[in-house]
């Protein structure tokens, strides 16, 4: 069993094929405050992939989603350490354009968030913040996005309604369609389909299996079959350390670490 | 006596003092309400609201009062409402967790509770006399100044606490499609809590509409109509004060109308600020 605790410690990791990366996590470590939550935590992100992260809960999954987009700067104390390099640039460091940096790598939550808006709102929202599009660009715009995230059979009709009275389902999508109308490189979804039920969960998976042709998904999720079922590499974290990360399917039939084996076989977690 | 006799009488002796204080308070008001109503209906004419204050025995009506409560509670929330809710925003969203920030919500606290007159007489002191902005004279703008000091402390509180109420996803949402702070704030969060802020407002209106004291050093009160702020001002209050301390019963019927013109006023904010919130949280 791989000692976890030890100074030592060595993520297994399988990286994708050289020069299919388009994000890269190396010795990233976080803190809130005083508290350390990821320990020099490695993640190679694969273009026009799936990547799923895994583990049990408190394992440092969500705060490694949430260190790619910055979005740890909205709380004074957490910082980072080490580097993520988005095509070249570490985007931790200081002098990144924390704004456009998130236009370029989206984020899902795991409750819903609709802005109390229109719909058709809610989709523009981003798109007015980064440029000027005329009505009929931004028309298309809204309805690609809304098509792409599957929802707009269902929404077509009701357009300039308030987002706030869709289903739990329906607004996760609409929250996915608002983080593409903006065209984002990377799409970060922190367990999104924990508040859902299996059916809306169901659509969902299809919308970001639809998705990954053109973007680049990084999902955390609870549910393995979700991570086995969606995603094409697989990391599995544990105590804020990447234990192993590789090919999905090898890391579900045939774990490297003792550790995943365990997790997967549902023995803890 | 055994456990469960003493603690079911125990049980009923609090539920009876409780009984016992709710119909106090309740009975209270709804003798106050009571004596307004009856008193006022009996001065309800249509002449006040197109007269102005009358000579003894001579016909009038309450219409420079109204007017001037109108001007000055309107100025005054609307100083109220900009910079309450900007502080207010201040306090939950960006510098509330300072010491800095610490410090301006226990003076806003402290604020909140100052007595009415000593509001009054400060402005007196810097928009009546004896600063160098002072005008020299009473006016409506002293008086509306002097009642927005003491409804921004009001709604600086509903705002902070509103602001609260919203959940940091909302925020996050809004920042990790790219937003700034300042337009997140903007155009999501005052927007999600839209109908709180306006209960903020409402409460710091009624809180102001039946104030006197502030607006005796202040606004004075005009026995003519005026709808120039930069005149001694009447105001239904002050109206009330003075008819009601006169040995006249036609002028003492008058004042007793315009309390009932307040408290319906009070209550009819409180009433569409309750509608409002509530239209909000039933909305989906």
């Amino acid at each position: 069993m791989t000692d976890t605790t030890s100074a030592d410690f060595q993520s297994v990791i399988v990286p994708p094929p050289e020069g299919s990366l388009v994000l890269e996590c190396k010795k990233l470590s976080f803190y809130y405050g005083q508290n350390q939550a990821l320990f020099n935590v490695d993640l190679p992100v694969k273009k026009h992939a799936i990547t799923a992260l895994i583990g049990p809960s408190g394992c440092g999954k969500s705060t490694l989603l949430r260190t790619i987009n910055r979005i740890y700067d909205l709380y004074p104390g957490q910082r980072a350490e080490g580097v993520i390099d988005f095509e070249g640039e570490n985007i931790i460091g200081p002098k990144v354009d924390v704004a456009a940096l998130r236009a370029r790598i989206g984020m899902v939550f795991q409750k819903p968030t609709p802005f109390p808006m229109s719909i058709y709102d809610n989709v523009a929202f981003g798109v007015r913040l980064h440029s000027n599009k005329s009505k009929a660009e931004l028309d298309e715009i809204v309805e690609r996005s809304i098509r792409r995230a599957a929802l707009w059979d269902e929404v077509k009709d009701k357009l300039h309604k308030s987002g706030l009275g869709l289903s739990g389902g329906q607004q996760q999508r609409l929250c996915v369609a608002r983080g593409i109308a903006v065209n984002p490189e990377i799409l970060l979804l922190d367990e999104p389909a924990s508040a859902l039920d299996p059916i809306s969960t169901a659509k969902l998976e299809d919308t970001l299996e639809e998705l990954k042709s053109d973007y680049t998904i990084v999902i955390v999720t609870h549910n393995l079959q979700q991570a086995a079922r969606l995603s094409d590499y697989t990391g599995f974290m544990f105590l804020g350390k990447m234990i192993e990360f590789g090919p999905t399917e090898e890391l579900f039939v045939k774990p490297k670490v003792d550790k995943t084996g365990e997790y997967i076989g549902g023995r803890f977690g | 006596m055994d456990r469960a006799l003493r603690r079911k009488i125990a049980n009923y002796v609090f539920i009876g003092l409780c009984i016992f204080g709710t119909v106090i308070a309740l009975g209270a008001l709804a003798l106050i309400l009571w004596s307004l109503f009856s008193q006022g209906i009996g001065g309800m004419n249509p002449l006040i609201f197109t007269m102005d204050t009358p000579a003894a025995g001579s016909p009038g009506g309450l219409r420079n009062a109204i007017v001037g409560s109108i001007l000055m509670c309107g100025v005054a929330m609307i100083i109220a409402l900009f910079i309450g809710v900007l502080a207010g925003t201040w306090l939950a969203e960006i510098g509330g967790d300072t010491p800095y920030g610490h410090v301006v919500r226990f003076l806003n606290d402290v604020l909140l509770s100052a007595p009415s007159i000593l509001i009054g007489l400060f402005v007196y002191q810097v928009l009546v006399s004896g600063s160098p902005i002072a005008l020299g004279h009473f006016s409506g703008w002293a008086g509306a100044v002097a009642l927005a000091i003491l409804a921004t402390p009001i709604v600086t509180r509903t705002t902070e606490d509103i602001l609260n109420l919203q959940p940091n996803a909302l925020r996050e949402a809004g920042m990790a499609l790219g937003a700034s702070q300042f337009t997140t704030i903007r155009q999501i969060i005052w927007k999600a809590a839209g109908a709180g802020l306006l209960t903020g407002g409402l409460l710091g209106f009624a809180r102001i509409s039946g104030e006197t004291a502030p607006l005796l050093f202040t606004a004075l009160g005009n026995q003519f109509f005026t709808a120039n702020l930069g005149e001694a001002m009447e105001s239904l209050p002050h109206a009330m004060y003075n008819f009601a301390l006169t040995p006249y019963e036609d002028l003492n019927k008058l004042a007793w109308a315009g309390a009932l013109l307040v408290a319906a006023a009070v209550l009819g904010v409180n009433i569409l600020g309750r509608w409002l919130a509530r239209d909000k949280n039933a909305g989906h």
